[in-house]
């Protein structure tokens, strides 16, 4: 896929999903459908720079470390558009826009359903021990240093 | 009757260049894309219209966010799980749907990322003074194979338990892993589990174990770090059940916490685990199996 049909093509999907999040913002989160519009519409231009950027900065920074990293900037205690794009943005419910990321999530996994035979049920119960122990840890030494340092 | 012969020829992932971007182009594929996105639009609003399941269990509570309802849904509507069986269902959701579904996932990845932006951004002091924190409880990404491989070896597991231990494994530590032992190899297999399994149940894990997380007896802001473990859709619903959880006035920065804990792994995850991780499980498996494995 060349760069320019990559651009139009991501351009479109970006908009259908807008489309899905701002209806399911309104169903589950009792939001309007025209006020969420000004905040998609820039969720949408950040969504297309940041995955053209993946696409051309030669490091590995997938499209959605950019995402975050432009609406950050965007948004930091000295941003002088910090106000206007929060108040926009923050008419989509940030559980909305992870609904439809799971339901395309769920549909595709079914592309790696055969690999699963080689797996044992072994290596699932080790797998899910590994996924507790590293929250655990993680939580584990979060409160430690948090508590040293006073915050909590 | 086209739609069947389509699906042949447009899902045979060998075909011109296999090019992880080709299954969005919609030049003559309108078709699939309206079904794709339809069945993705009705599970959406089926989804938020069930809304969050809440079971109280003391402080904290078994949380069902309606991001679980949607990955639930689209597996059993996909090809390979209903719709095997039921002729309907390929129709509404022939395999080229789930094609089209895998390089979406990174598309609608933006939405969300663009949210996070926006609350790290106005946390950005708080973060800053919690930095300390953030770097340290990556190292606990690790502390898992203290306990992991232990049991790994106890059931038996052999040089499996090399992949199948290392913390959460997703796309860039599958990929070190992979290319470091060979895809056949024990080590191999191992990693592949644990990939796999994080794939199909690791959200599910993580949205209800961030919703009981609070019975540890740890700060929330401590439990919103371990919600980062290099996977923002297993991030995500950890952060959101511990959110609904948690005191109110908290949420905002638990999910600004999550998100950076998990951008943090993003892009530290890797080193870690090459460098620091797989020596270490190296080391333990030599000392351990002696005494734990169950010989050769």
């Amino acid at each position: 896929m060349d760069r320019i049909e990559y651009i139009i093509e991501s351009l479109k999907m970006l908009i259908i999903v807008g489309v899905i999040t701002i209806i399911g913002n309104a169903v589950g989160y009792d939001a309007g459908i025209v006020e969420s519009i000004p905040g998609i519409l820039m969720i949408i231009a950040i969504g297309l720079v940041s995955l053209i950027l993946a696409r051309e900065i030669p490091v590995n920074f997938p499209g959605i470390a950019w995402a975050i990293l432009v609406a950050t900037i965007l948004s930091l205690p000295f941003s002088p558009v910090q106000e206007p794009f929060l108040s926009a943005v923050g008419e989509i419910n940030f559980l909305a826009t992870a609904t439809p990321i799971l339901a395309y999530a769920g549909l595709s996994v079914a592309m790696q359903y055969d690999r699963l035979k080689e797996i044992s049920w072994k290596i699932v119960i080790v797998t899910v021990i590994a996924m507790l122990g590293t929250f655990i840890g993680s939580a584990l030494i979060a409160e430690f240093v948090l508590r040293a340092q006073g915050i909590i | 009757m086209t739609d069947a012969q389509n699906d042949t020829t447009e899902t045979d992932p060998e075909a011109e260049g296999a090019d992880e971007w080709d299954p969005i182009r919609t030049t003559g594929r309108w078709e699939f894309h309206l079904k794709a996105h339809a069945v993705v639009l009705a599970i959406v609003v089926v989804s938020e219209y069930i809304g969050t399941f809440e079971y109280p269990i003391g402080e904290a509570a078994i949380i069902i966010l309606p991001m679980l309802y949607a990955v639930v849904f689209g597996m059993l509507i996909s090809f390979r799980f209903l719709g095997a069986y039921l002729t309907q269902l390929q129709k509404v959701a022939p395999p080229e749907v789930s094609r089209i579904s895998t390089p979406m996932i990174l598309i609608s990845l933006m939405p969300l990322g663009v949210i996070y932006g926006t609350l790290v951004g106005p946390a950005f002091w708080e973060i800053i003074q919690a930095g300390p924190a953030f770097v340290l409880q990556e190292v606990g990404n690790l502390a898992t194979i203290v306990i992991s491989l232990p049991v790994a070896l106890l059931l038996g597991m052999k040089r499996e338990a090399i992949g199948a231990t290392i913390s959460v494994v997703r796309e860039p530590v599958y990929g070190i892993v992979t290319e470091y032992y060979g895809p056949k190899s024990p080590e191999g297999i191992g990693v592949l589990g644990n990939y796999l399994i994080g794939t199909f149940i690791g959200t599910i894990f993580f949205g209800i174990l961030g919703g009981v997380a609070p019975l540890f007896g740890l700060h929330p802001l401590s439990l919103s770090m371990g919600c980062g473990m290099g996977s923002a859709s297993m991030m995500t619903a950890c952060a959101g059940s511990l959110a609904a959880v948690s005191p109110p006035g908290l949420e905002d920065q638990i999910l600004s916490f999550a998100a950076t804990s998990n951008t943090l792994t993003n892009f530290t995850g890797l080193w870690i685990v090459l460098f620091v991780g797989l020596p270490f499980v190296n080391f333990l498996y030599r000392k351990l199996n002696p005494v734990l494995g169950r010989g050769e």
